[in-house]
């Protein structure tokens, strides 16, 4: 089984779309992949499962360094180690990044619905697709202080 | 001003105090759903309610039915944040009475924009 293109370009719009809004910050877009593992990409991931006239799940993941800069950008506290309030503003951004996805989808004619969603801390935890077709991971790049690159990994599978 | 933020969520309230403060409002008051936000406003004086749509014991809706019911509050500017997605539920919260809403993601200055527009629509 394989997955439509179309389904790509919502969640590339939509993660731009949040970054640079919630963020000030542009996102440039690596390389998209297909991964052969249904892990977590990164240290800090926010999942959530959509249903609907389709139905996938989607994962916003950041390693640390990044996440503790989405925390201090969002929030606007420092904060040196990933601890429960850089865990939420992770799940905040996955939400909001969902909810700008489903409104592009609903431009399409796709009407979708999301759960609350969750977060997990740690790399390579295995986590459930609910669909069997494969994984896309899109790798976005942004600069963190002095200019640092790090990388929020927007992993989907759709059907 | 004085700004009440009611959302469930702490993290989001506190991405919404980020963003007002970058407009220069500091002074605000939190609460996690209406029923809570309905105690703050019968001890403090507010300028201007944000509120979330989904939260547990008082959506949003029914608190923005409850404020406008109020004589005494009534008169307060009420904005409701909602996601992309839902934005149909705002028809049902403009018949309510609300005074703006504002679809998230949001920049300070959308956010301000929306306030201006919510105070003077709620002044008329």
């Amino acid at each position: 089984m394989t997955m439509d293109v179309k389904y790509i370009n919502p969640f590339i719009a939509a993660a731009k779309n949040v970054f640079k809004t919630m963020l000030g910050m542009d996102l440039m877009l690596g390389k998209p992949y297909l991964k052969d593992v249904r892990a977590t990409s990164g240290d800090v991931t926010g999942i959530m499962g959509l249903v609907g006239d389709q139905k996938g799940t989607l994962c916003i993941s950041f390693r640390d360094k990044g996440a503790l800069f989405v925390f201090k950008t969002l929030v606007g506290d420092e904060c040196d180690s990933v601890t429960p309030d850089v865990v939420d503003a992770v799940g905040e951004l996955t939400n909001i990044i969902s909810g700008s996805a489903r409104g592009e989808f609903e431009k399409a004619g796709i009407n979708l619905k999301a759960a609350i969603p969750m977060v997990v801390v740690g790399k390579n935890v295995e986590m459930n697709f609910i669909t069997r077709i494969p994984i896309i991971s899109l790798p976005f790049n942004f600069s963190v202080n002095n200019g640092e690159n790090e990388v929020m990994f927007l992993d989907f599978s759709f059907e | 001003m004085k700004v009440l933020v009611v959302d469930d969520f702490a993290t989001m309230r506190k991405i919404i105090k980020n963003v007002l403060k970058q407009i220069n409002v500091d002074s605000i008051l939190e609460a996690e759903n209406g029923k809570h936000a309905l105690t703050v406003l019968k001890g403090d004086a507010v300028d201007l309610i944000i509120s979330d749509w989904i939260m547990p014991e008082m959506t949003g809706i029914e608190f923005l039915k409850a404020c406008k019911a109020d004589d005494a509050i009534k008169k307060i500017p009420f904005i409701m944040v909602t996601a992309e997605a839902q934005k149909d539920n705002i028809m049902e919260a403009i018949k309510s009475g609300v005074d703006n809403y504002i679809v998230k993601p949001f920049t300070p200055e959308k956010l301000k924009d929306a306030i201006d527009k919510a105070k003077a629509r709620a002044a008329q």
